[in-house]
């Protein structure tokens, strides 16, 4: 008798220490991109000071830019879980200082679902790029050519952060 | 589930054992001591855990009634009947949890009383059904990289009816005869959910009856009880028995 108490005693003390209360599900994907050499698009290239700022609804750039870049193929860019649309600024070189800055502009046009995940992390979205249109690119307001030569569309659903969404040659 | 049927197993052979030795024939003679003769009948009463927690808790309301009835010297028939009525608000999902439940089972009489003491310290096993609906009030979408700003709060409402549960509890509780006929008791179960009705793209965070749950279908239960003991009728103890608590 004794034991069985004793035993759900300590049952009860370690439930209520279970880690269900912490987030640690993927949850919110980011678009995942990743660049390839242009003369040879099987290799993955460096990026150099990319600069990456994300557009505000009414045209205008975010005060803060998302990030810089540098010595990575392979870059993340959250999108908006509150707009079918999110529009980035991408800046090659910008802080070199022998090379030209060169700005493109990305917008991503999707839709969105809201998929439940668990008590601690609630619901996350998912979203799934238009087809055809899923990605439109831009010069910037001063024309300088599309540093982007190709943009390649792996896969539309962007669920996982797992796989690469989008190919990109320079 | 593994213990759960080893439990019940050996409940089981506790059972038999004690029905086999029912059936041997009293050869002893007849003690000049009058036959100790107990009580059996049915005991009702209600959970006051569930209703101290309507006071401090604003968002629960629940009432549950709780029974049983006595077979053997040991055994009773044991059922508690019940609804609740819980909003959850957790950081990312806020719901509500609204229905009815009932669990059916046996309680095991491990104590040995003395006299004309009727105090139960008891293991026993239930089988709980819940039916009830969940409503999502409001959630968060949980976005690890908020670049664009925090995720707002989406007032849902959403509500999903038809849902329910069945799981098995394995209880052990403690009854003591105050005065008369009036007991109070507390009991503490362990339960593990056999199957459930989810609701769409939501999950059951809370199981009227069941209570939280959690992750690999555990979850455990408390309740404090007032019951009144209804007599119905004696039954003498087997000098059998008896001889027993001699030894």
């Amino acid at each position: 008798m004794k034991k069985i108490l004793l035993l759900l005693i300590i049952t009860i003390s370690f439930s209520a220490c279970e880690k269900d209360d912490v987030c640690t599900d993927e949850t919110t994907p980011r678009l995942i991109l990743e660049f390839y050499d242009v003369t040879n698009p099987t290799v993955k290239k460096n990026l150099t000071g990319l600069k990456v700022t994300g557009y505000n609804l009414d045209g205008t750039l975010l005060t803060n830019p998302l990030a810089t870049f540098s010595g990575v193929s392979k870059i993340e860019l959250p999108l908006r879980i509150t707009e079918d649309v999110t529009k980035y600024s991408l800046i090659l070189n910008s802080t070199s200082m022998t090379v030209l800055p060169n700005e493109d502009i990305l917008q991503f046009n999707y839709t969105r679902q809201k998929v439940y995940v668990s008590r601690a992390c609630g619901y996350k979205t998912i979203f799934t790029l238009n087809s055809p249109n899923g990605v439109t690119q831009t010069d910037a307001a001063t024309p300088d050519l599309l540093w982007m030569r190709f943009i390649n569309t792996q896969t539309t659903n962007i669920d996982t952060e797992n796989e690469v969404h989008i190919k990109i040659l320079f | 589930m593994k213990y759960i049927s080893k439990f019940y197993f050996s409940i089981c052979l506790v059972l038999i054992s004690l029905s086999s030795n029912a059936q041997e024939k009293d050869t002893t003679k007849k003690d000049s001591i009058p036959p100790k003769k107990e009580r059996y009948g049915l005991r009702l009463g209600v959970d006051l855990f569930k209703l101290t927690r309507m006071l401090y808790e604003d968002e629960y309301r629940g009432i549950e009634l709780v029974g049983d009835y006595r077979l053997t010297r040991r055994h009773y028939l044991a059922a508690e009947i019940g609804n609740e009525n819980k909003t959850v608000d957790d950081d990312q999902v806020n719901f509500t949890t609204k229905g009815s439940y009932l669990k059916v089972g046996f309680d095991y009489n491990t104590y040995e009383n003395w006299l004309n003491m009727e105090n139960i310290i008891s293991i026993g096993l239930r089988y709980g059904v819940s039916s009830f609906s969940q409503t999502l009030n409001t959630y968060q979408i949980y976005n690890p990289n908020p670049y664009f700003g925090v995720s707002p709060v989406i007032v849902s409402g959403l509500k999903e009816d038809g849902l329910s549960a069945q799981w098995i509890e394995v209880v052990a509780g403690v009854k003591v005869k105050v005065v008369n006929n009036v007991f109070v008791g507390f009991s503490f179960s362990l339960n593990h959910l056999i199957s459930q009705k989810l609701p769409d793209d939501f999950d059951n965070l809370y199981i009227p009856g069941f209570n939280r749950t959690y992750d690999g279908n555990f979850g455990v239960g408390f309740n404090y009880t007032v019951s009144y003991f209804i007599p119905l009728y004696k039954s003498t103890v087997k000098s059998k028995e008896k001889k027993e608590k001699k030894k």
